[in-house]
């Protein structure tokens, strides 16, 4: 009972004080794709992606009534940093959808020209002077957005005079844009300013960033109270990030509902490469020593992670030193990742499983029927069609030979000169579940099984790899079956026999995959990546620096005249993937189980192109 | 044929195409469709003051196509050149567009016109003919990297002077539009800065970028009153993309530059 009054008179609460207007609310999830496009036309960073912001702590005064509420304490302010630009997950700031829309493209295009901010309220009025100087419709877009929101803000006559002060700059400066250059002091913060940008929430690996920033490092005794405060507020937030933004939390959702033991990894603290080192040391002064220890045991933990050498897969070779893209200093760095071979050498021969039979058959039918390039054969002695030509040739000649009566035009199979590569993503996320039963390992598994019976029915040369990584150094690249091998119930149980571990580091596997075609004699070839989701390792291949390196195998591959292509079961393939693989060069799999029976479709339409 | 094509110089392209007609060197000319290469080869074709043969190539363009063929007459067969064999025997500069969307074994055709021999051997009628000396061969097409399996065959593609083209830098491109369409510079600049913001989107969100052909026809609309909304949405966006998630973001993008 306590419990109902209890929920009724908080929904009440809460109802009392609301600022926003949820009837005309707007989501991030719904915009996300004509939003991600909308930024890369205005120029944002081609790599970067749109995810939605965590709310942070803002300091208001708040009302009697909103303390009893426990509202207006926190807000999903927009802000950015390397990996992405985050928004607000909703949007109800007017008490219109269209206008919240408009409100999320115009922090898109906010966040396109101000990737940094250094002055909060300079810099946002600049920004605010550049858009509606270069995009007059945009200007007007905005001149609506500002005036709504004006009438929308907290009345200044309510607030304290220091506050009073700050509001009015803040509509002044709405209104007017780079009228003025300084923020009153106040020592609250100003109810959140929807139109403008925000600097980042500072998280561990920022705090020596900001004590970089040419205007904290003057004098600390100058410093002005906007500053110091800001200050404070990085404090409450750096326990906040540790706590929330976990990486793994927000990359591999479906894992972690089933597989608790990895939530104890905190890769935030831990994403410097081995060679920052040094960099790392110097900064220990400013990293709390307890998080330190909480990433070495992150590592050590990783480590153990690996097989024992007598239980995991055989190694071919000393391994192989491949290239990595750092797309800040715009460079291929050579040999610093090391891709491993392996094989499994143990796996027992095994035939098609059961369940497959009636995809496979079906997928043999669609192959032997489509599959085949027919080219038109002219001047031949039999076929569908006359050939006029060679009809005419024949006839204007003054000689004629009654033996080559070669006048018809023949449809006939052509010889397939194709050779494919398909690297599977074995990556720890592809233990998710698809549905009660089945893994998403699973799924790719049948998958590998159904095409390569396909690829085997009408002759195409086909190689079969897996992939997977633990940082640079350990980069698995798992046989399966290789170009000269024939298709057997042998490759047949290494298919059977992959299970999921470790990470994603797409862009050494392409390279080795690049590699390996390049060797191929055929005269179209294709590398078929079938995945779950974004390339991400324990060091900082998450977010960009991964994308990045991606984009540049994939690129390199292009340039050997290899066709990529991707396809992928994860349902936000489409934020990053045009960016890896081009409009046409990826397939998203929206229901994974359908997986085994779409691959050699995707497949043929690939190779009859 | 008789009016003077307007074309805006870029670059030297005009000196290095005159070098290649003086030593009857074959060109090659790359660039992105739209962005005025067809218009250039009209220019110098004009200002040569020889006879342009236009082939726009596709998939199924057989070497009798470019050669020649046998047709029936009231008496009997006779022999037609095609363009190719008559721009070699009159002189004139044959053009090849997209060269790339022809099969292989129709460009081997242009092999022996490529390099020092400038003949043509017609195999139908055994003859062999010498290109005269005004004969001149251009070849064009886009390297966009969807192309990429297609391709020109390296052994055709080292026979030619190559070009690259592109779309013209903003102010150019503006004056370009201004003059063709007969819109105000301002008008025809806001048409250049959007399709400039759309041109950051190819080959990642969209498969084809704005051409400055497509920018002269949303031009030509807005001269006549066309509300500029609509001229942008149906010359610019609609014939870029079919998908509702890409035209959406693309109309904000035109109300946010008019």
């Amino acid at each position: 009972m306590e419990e109902v009054i209890g929920k009724i008179w908080d929904r009440w609460v809460t109802r009392q004080v609301a600022s926003d207007y949820s009837g005309a609310s707007v989501r991030l999830a719904d915009l996300q794709a004509e939003l991600t496009l909308y930024y890369h036309a205005l120029g944002g960073a081609p790599g970067k992606t749109l995810e939605p912001a965590d709310t942070r702590r803002v300091r208001l005064r708040r009302t009697g009534m909103q303390r009893v509420a426990g509202t207006h304490q926190r807000f999903a302010l927009p802000w950015q940093d390397e990996r992405s630009v985050r928004l607000p997950p909703s949007l109800a700031v007017f008490p219109s959808a269209r206008l919240n829309t408009a409100l999320y493209y115009w922090q898109v295009a906010m966040a396109a020209y101000l990737p940094q901010v250094h002055n909060w309220f300079a810099d946002n009025q600049q920004t605010v002077l550049a858009l509606i100087g270069h995009y007059p419709g945009l200007g007007r877009q905005y001149r609506e957005l500002a005036e709504t929101l004006l009438t929308l803000r907290p009345p200044a006559e309510d607030l304290p005079d220091d506050l009073q002060r700050r509001e009015r700059a803040v509509a002044e400066a709405l209104r007017n844009p780079g009228a003025l250059a300084d923020l009153p002091f106040a020592r609250f913060d100003c109810f959140p300013v929807w139109l403008w940008s925000y600097p980042p929430p500072v998280t561990l690996h920022c705090v020596p960033e900001a004590s970089d920033d040419s205007s904290t490092e003057r004098d600390p005794g100058q410093r002005s109270p906007r500053q110091t405060r800001l200050e404070q507020r990085k404090q409450a937030q750096r326990i906040d990030d540790e706590h929330e933004t976990d990486g793994l939390l927000v990359f591999l959702p479906d894992s972690l509902m089933s597989w608790t033991e990895q939530i104890n990894l905190d890769r935030c603290q831990d994403d410097d490469g081995d060679g920052d080192l040094d960099q790392v040391a110097s900064d220990l002064d400013l990293i709390t020593v307890s998080s330190r220890r909480k990433a070495t045991a992150a590592k050590v933990k990783f480590d153990l992670d690996l097989p024992a050498a007598e239980n995991d897969e055989l190694c071919l070779g000393p391994g192989i030193r491949l290239p990595e893209w750092h797309f800040k200093q715009g460079r291929l760095r050579p040999d610093v990742c090391l891709l491993q071979p392996l094989l499994t050498d143990d796996a027992e021969p095994v035939s098609l499983p059961p369940h497959l039979a009636g995809t496979a058959d079906e997928v043999k039918q669609q192959f032997s029927r489509l599959g085949l390039q027919r080219t038109r054969l002219r001047g031949q002695p039999d076929g569908q069609e006359l050939d006029l030509d060679a009809w005419l040739d024949d006839y204007s000649r003054p000689v004629k030979d009654t033996t080559r009566q070669n006048f018809f035009l023949d449809r006939r199979q052509h010889h397939r000169d194709f050779g494919c590569l398909i690297l599977a993503d074995l990556s720890l996320s592809t233990e998710g579940y698809v549905s009660d039963d089945c893994q998403v390992i699973d799924v790719i598994r049948d998958s590998l099984m159904v095409l390569a019976e396909g690829l085997d029915r009408i002759q195409d040369e086909f190689a079969i790899y897996g992939f997977s990584s633990v940082r640079s150094n350990h980069v698995r690249y798992q046989l399966m079956k290789n170009f000269g091998e024939p298709y057997s119930d042998r490759v047949r149980g290494r298919i059977a026999r992959i299970k999921p571990g470790f990470y994603t580091r797409m862009g050494a596997a392409i390279r080795q995959s690049t590699r390996i075609l390049d060797m191929q004699p055929q005269a179209h070839r294709v590398l078929l990546l079938v995945s779950d989701g974004k390339p991400n390792d324990l060091d900082q291949y998450e977010g960009r620096y991964g994308i990045e390196d991606t984009r540049q195998a994939v690129i390199e591959a292009q340039r050997q005249g290899i066709t990529p292509y991707c396809v992928t079961v994860d349902e936000q393939g489409h934020d990053y993937l045009p960016y890896l693989f081009g409009r046409d060069g990826f397939a998203v799999v929206r229901d994974p189980a359908q997986l085994p029976g779409v691959l050699p479709r995707i497949y043929l339409n690939l190779s009859t192109h | 044929m008789n009016t003077c094509t307007h074309y805006q110089v870029q670059n030297d392209e005009c000196e290095i195409f005159q070098y290649a007609v003086q030593h009857r060197l074959p060109v090659l000319i790359k660039g992105p469709t739209g962005c005025g290469k067809t218009r250039f080869i009209e220019h110098m074709a004009q200002q040569l003051g020889r006879p342009l043969y236009t082939v726009s190539c596709h998939d199924d363009l057989t070497a009798a196509d470019l050669l020649g063929r046998h047709l029936v007459g009231p008496e009997g067969t006779y022999w037609q050149d095609g363009p190719l064999t008559r721009a070699a025997r009159e002189g004139g500069i044959c053009y090849l567009d997209e060269i790339i969307e022809a099969r292989k074994d129709t460009t081997v055709a242009l092999h022996s016109l490529s390099d020092h021999r400038r003949t043509v051997h017609l195999e139908r009628t055994g003859e062999t003919v010498i290109a005269h000396d005004d004969f001149m061969l251009v070849i064009s097409y886009n390297p966009s990297y969807q192309n990429m399996v297609k391709g020109l065959k390296p052994s055709t593609r080292q026979r030619f002077v190559a070009m690259s083209f592109d779309y013209p830098e903003p102010s150019v491109e503006a004056s370009i539009v201004s003059h063709e369409a007969g819109i105000d510079e301002a008008t025809a600049g806001q048409l250049v800065k959007l399709a400039t913001d759309i041109r950051r989107l190819t080959d990642i969100d969209l498969k084809a970028a704005v051409s400055t052909r497509l920018l002269i026809y949303a031009g030509k609309m807005l001269s006549s009153g066309c509300p500029a909304r609509k001229a942008c949405l149906y010359c610019l966006i609609e014939p870029l993309t079919d998908e509702p998630s890409t035209l959406e973001p693309l109309i904000r993008l035109v109300d946010a530059h008019f």
